[in-house]
């Protein structure tokens, strides 16, 4: 193949290619960098290199509270969006009936709506039902957002799942409910989990939403962020940004890893 | 915070007074008497968390960056010392942000905050939130200038819901590296229309500070206004040369220490906090207006906790430390109390305590407009 | 147990109510808001009336709001096009052993918070940011430029977030394309530009549609990006929805507002279903 193509026009590909990742990784470098800039300003040329602001971080029990009640939102609304999402999953891959295409659309339409929208609505809603802002609403809202995401990724992950083994399992006479949580549940382990962990990302980095959901006086870590850009220095910030990077970087590799190594193991 | 049988509290006081309980056991009780008849919580046990903790922590919100830094290196730890009361800090960007976040509390979960203004006083006393200060248990009361004391008590029937902490001035900062000191003093408020300095400016994202210099620059009285359309017309036109309008503090830091502007109204305090970061930051104070900041103490939280908080931040030593660390002079009387040198040259600093020659606002103009001017601003600000 | 026809409805009745409930009830009840009375109090009276509609409406201002907003986006929507499409091509194309690496490189920043990738820019465009005083450093400008807090700033930080969803979506589609007809176009005589033109590029349009459509919809929708970069003259409507919503507590105007958008979005998104599969959107999902 390599002699169809035009060298002029594929090394340009390949340079804008690399510009892109540049472009991608920049302004994380550019992030971590200014963390450890000595000055208050946080702004270039840096001025010496210091951990002080880590320091400060750690000191602040705010943004643990904030990170304590992102957390726990992301496992929760993830939960019930998994549960929810892959019980429609399975329906949309394992069976045809009437109204499929229709559902289908209905389901990813959150994908579309834009998040403002969406959180003003539910935000008014929940108001009229005399909910006031609340963890529920927070819980609710988020399960929605994810909801449509978990549904695609688990459907994609299932169309390539055989059905030969719970068809097996059930000539050797167990029962739906035995084959469910026998065969199909552990051979689709890898589409759930992948859906719970998309569900709880996209949870744990939802601001804009969860602007308009939050309890005043309840942060999760976005909206702490959201605060802090307007009260606190920047070299705080970008200490924050630097861990922030490190923990959502880091833990998915080395759970990829081992995950691997597990599955290299067996 | 309202307790379930006020009686029995009345008992442990008096046994803590008699010395049969030590402070500690007392808040304890009290703590736990608090969990129970406060608000049954959501499904996070941290929401319920500020509730059950208020008598043996007291919470204090201020202005971020420098000024809660001021607080928590300064009064804090001494008073946690002596009382055994800690205080839980929080930080607020605006006062329209924090006076909704009260709104949606529960009594008693925020107690005592920084209140800028008396119009800002006003209005936390009109929404309902004025609590009456017992006066006698502040015996530092005494050191603090009359005037201001008279200030607050005349938006709240002669009442004290506040404790006058300090004051500042609202002018012009400009960075020296471009505008020179007799530039500054021969334009004066005429600099933030001037064409030279399009998209090196900033100002204060707020309805009072907008139509303020908007007033002055139209040669108006900003809160008797004789015609409000050309002051926002006035508005409109400098928003063609402001590259970002800031709504807290540390941005207007951030904004001249990273040289993203040159030009800007803002606080003396702030000014002097970038003065002494080695910034080259001139301020103009005759273009503005002053303003009177307060220790409020909100209705519903353990008064007596907050009286002596109060009391230790107005002890003199320890506002003067404060003041030199958040750039803005005590509001205690310099003939009284001797001011060192640090505050006596922080900018709108007055050594004679009187305030002659200030520009203070008043309260009701502010509120009687505030709707209709927030709604005008907001608009304005977006181009509109 | 349930009976087999049913099976699927019983499977799909959690997702569908937990969707009519949290989603269109929500929506239909802004719908029925948006008719009534504001009260200063915050009491809003229930009422059929259209003075809310009318007042937005007829003021230019909101469809001034609308007008940036879509402009923004649009140029955002191009810039991702026009830098998404080569590098998917390049991806999809090159014979680098460990693609899948490739991609994964490509989402990492993904994993990123978004406001701290958002306000990264800050450092990055600022007058002392690193664009900035490399260049001032270099000695190629001697005054640093005003690159923050202005419709660039806010272009280049959409564009950051939406690049990676329009390079998969690309990616996707011309990764499933059968190589035997690109050969099949050489055979034929066809020149290399020929073949992408007449075989490789139609068949990858449905990617780069569905690519586009999400950059667009995601843009026109983004409050944080514009709150965040933008400046003076920044004009995003999710930010008049905001301040109706949370600072002006104007709960029908905010509905209102919140209507107008998602119609305009919706009129869009429709005119795409007409010429375009909606399904291919959510393709790119399967990776």
């Amino acid at each position: 193949m390599s002699a169809d193509r035009p060298d002029l026009g594929w090394n340009g590909l390949q340079l804008l290619t690399l510009c892109v990742y540049i472009f991608m990784f920049a302004p994380i470098i550019v992030v971590v960098l200014l963390a450890f800039n000595s000055a208050r300003t946080g702004s270039f040329p840096m001025e010496g290199f210091s951990f002080v602001w880590f320091g400060k971080l750690f000191e602040n029990a705010s943004i643990m509270d904030a990170f304590q009640t992102s957390l726990v939102l992301a496992v929760t609304s993830s939960f019930l969006a998994t549960a929810i999402g892959v019980m429609a999953a399975i329906a949309l891959i394992r069976y045809s009936f009437k109204g499929k295409a229709v559902i289908n659309n209905l389901l990813s339409l959150p994908l579309l709506m834009p998040e403002v929208v969406l959180g003003v609505a539910l935000l008014m809603f929940l108001k009229f039902l005399e909910q006031p802002r609340s963890y529920m609403l927070l819980l609710l809202g988020h399960t929605i957002l994810s909801l449509p995401y978990v549904v695609l990724v688990v459907q994609a992950r299932l169309v390539g799942m055989r059905q030969h083994y719970e068809e097996a399992a059930m000539s050797l006479g167990a029962n739906r409910l035995q084959t469910f949580f026998a065969v199909t549940l552990p051979l689709m382990a890898p589409a759930v989990l992948g859906g719970f962990l998309f569900a709880a990302t996209l949870s744990f980095d939802n601001i804009t939403a969860t602007l308009f959901w939050k309890k005043p006086g309840i942060e999760t870590v976005p909206t702490k962020i959201f605060a802090m850009l307007r009260t606190s220095i920047s070299p705080e910030i970008n200490a924050l940004g630097a861990v922030m990077i490190v923990i959502t970087v880091a833990l998915p590799l080395v759970g990829g890893f081992v995950v691997r190594r597990f599955a290299k193991g067996k | 915070m309202k307790f379930g049988d006020s009686k029995k509290y009345e008992r442990l006081l008096e046994a803590y007074e008699s010395g049969d309980i030590d402070r500690r056991s007392l808040l304890r009780i009290i703590g736990a008497a608090a969990a129970v008849v406060g608000v049954a919580g959501g499904p996070l046990g941290k929401l319920t968390k500020s509730a059950m903790a208020a008598a043996q922590s007291i919470r204090f919100d201020g202005w971020g960056g420098i000024v809660s830094e001021a607080f928590h290196n300064n009064a804090f730890p001494p008073y946690t010392e002596k009382t055994g009361v800690k205080v839980v800090e929080g930080e607020f960007g605006d006062t329209d942000e924090f006076l909704s976040l009260v709104k949606a509390s529960q009594p008693g979960e925020y107690n005592v905050f920084l209140v800028s203004g008396v119009y800002d006083y006003f209005r936390f006393c009109q929404a309902g939130f004025a609590s009456q200060i017992n006066e006698s248990n502040i015996p530092n009361l005494k050191n603090v200038l009359e005037p201001t004391l008279v200030a607050f008590r005349n938006e709240s029937e002669g009442k004290l819901s506040a404790v006058p902490f300090d004051y500042g001035v609202t002018g012009l900062a400009y960075n020296r590296k471009y505008i020179s000191d007799d530039e500054a003093k021969s334009k004066g408020v005429k600099l933030l229309w001037d064409e030279k300095y399009k998209g090196k400016m900033a100002g204060y994202d707020s309805f009072q500070t907008r139509p303020w210099m908007a007033a002055l620059y139209l040669g108006q009285d900003p809160q008797d206004p004789s015609d409000i359309k050309a002051i926002w017309d006035a508005c409109r036109k400098q928003r063609e040369l402001v590259v970002k309008y800031w709504s807290s503090g540390q941005e207007f830091i951030d904004l001249f220490a990273k040289e993203e502007i040159v030009l800007s109204d803002g606080w003396s305090g702030r000014v002097a906090s970038l003065q002494n970061s080695g910034q080259d930051i001139g301020f103009l104070s005759t273009v503005g207006f002053a303003w009177l900041e307060g220790l409020y103490v909100l209705k519903g939280s353990p008064m007596e906790e907050a009286e002596q908080l109060l009391n230790f931040c107005i002890e003199p030593k320890v506002a003067i430390a404060i003041a030199e660390g958040q750039f803005y002079p005590t509001s205690l009387d310099p003939t009284k109390v001797p001011m060192p040198d640090s505050v006596k040259k922080l900018p709108g600093y007055d050594d004679t305590g009187k305030f002659e020659g200030y520009v203070w606002e008043k309260a009701k103009f502010w509120y009687d407009h505030q709707d209709e001017f927030k709604k005008e601003w907001s608009r304005i600000s977006k181009g509109g | 147990m349930v009976r087999a026809e049913y099976r699927p409805y019983f499977l799909l009745s959690p997702a569908l109510i937990s969707l009519a409930l949290l989603l269109l009830a929500p929506v239909l009840f802004i719908f029925v808001y948006s008719f009534w009375l504001r009260a200063a109090n915050g009491q809003d009276i229930p009422a059929f009336q259209f003075g809310n509609w009318i007042t937005v409406g007829g003021d230019p201002f909101y469809w001034l709001a609308l007008r940036e907003t879509f402009k923004i986006s649009a140029i955002t929507t191009v810039i991702c096009m026009l830098v998404g499409y080569p590098t998917a091509y390049f991806l999809a194309r090159c014979r680098f052993n460990n693609k899948a690496l490739l991609l994964f490189l490509l989402f990492l920043p993904f994993w990123i918070s978004y406001i701290i990738r958002t306000f990264a820019w800050i450092n990055v465009l600022g007058k002392s940011g690193f664009v900035n005083s490399v260049l001032l450093g270099i000695g190629i400008i001697d005054k640093p430029l005003s690159l923050l807090y202005n419709d660039f700033s806010v272009i280049m930080g959409l564009v950051y977030f939406q690049l990676p969803y329009m390079i998969i979506n690309v990616y996707v589609s011309l990764d499933g394309i059968d190589r035997n007809l690109e050969s099949a176009a050489r055979t034929l005589g066809c020149t290399a530009w020929q073949t992408f033109r007449e075989v490789t590029l139609p068949l990858s349009l449905p990617g780069l549609g569905a690519g586009s459509l999400l950059c667009f919809v995601l843009a026109a929708g983004s409050f944080v990006t514009p709150r965040l970069l933008g400046g003076t003259d920044t004009l995003f409507f999710s930010q008049l929805i905001y301040e109706a919503i949370i600072s002006q507590l104007d709960w029908p105007t905010g509905s209102v507002l919140s209507l107008m958008l998602l119609l305009s979005l919706g009129i869009i998104v429709a005119v795409y279903n007409r010429f375009m599969s909606l399904s291919d959107i959510y393709r790119s999902f399967a990776k």
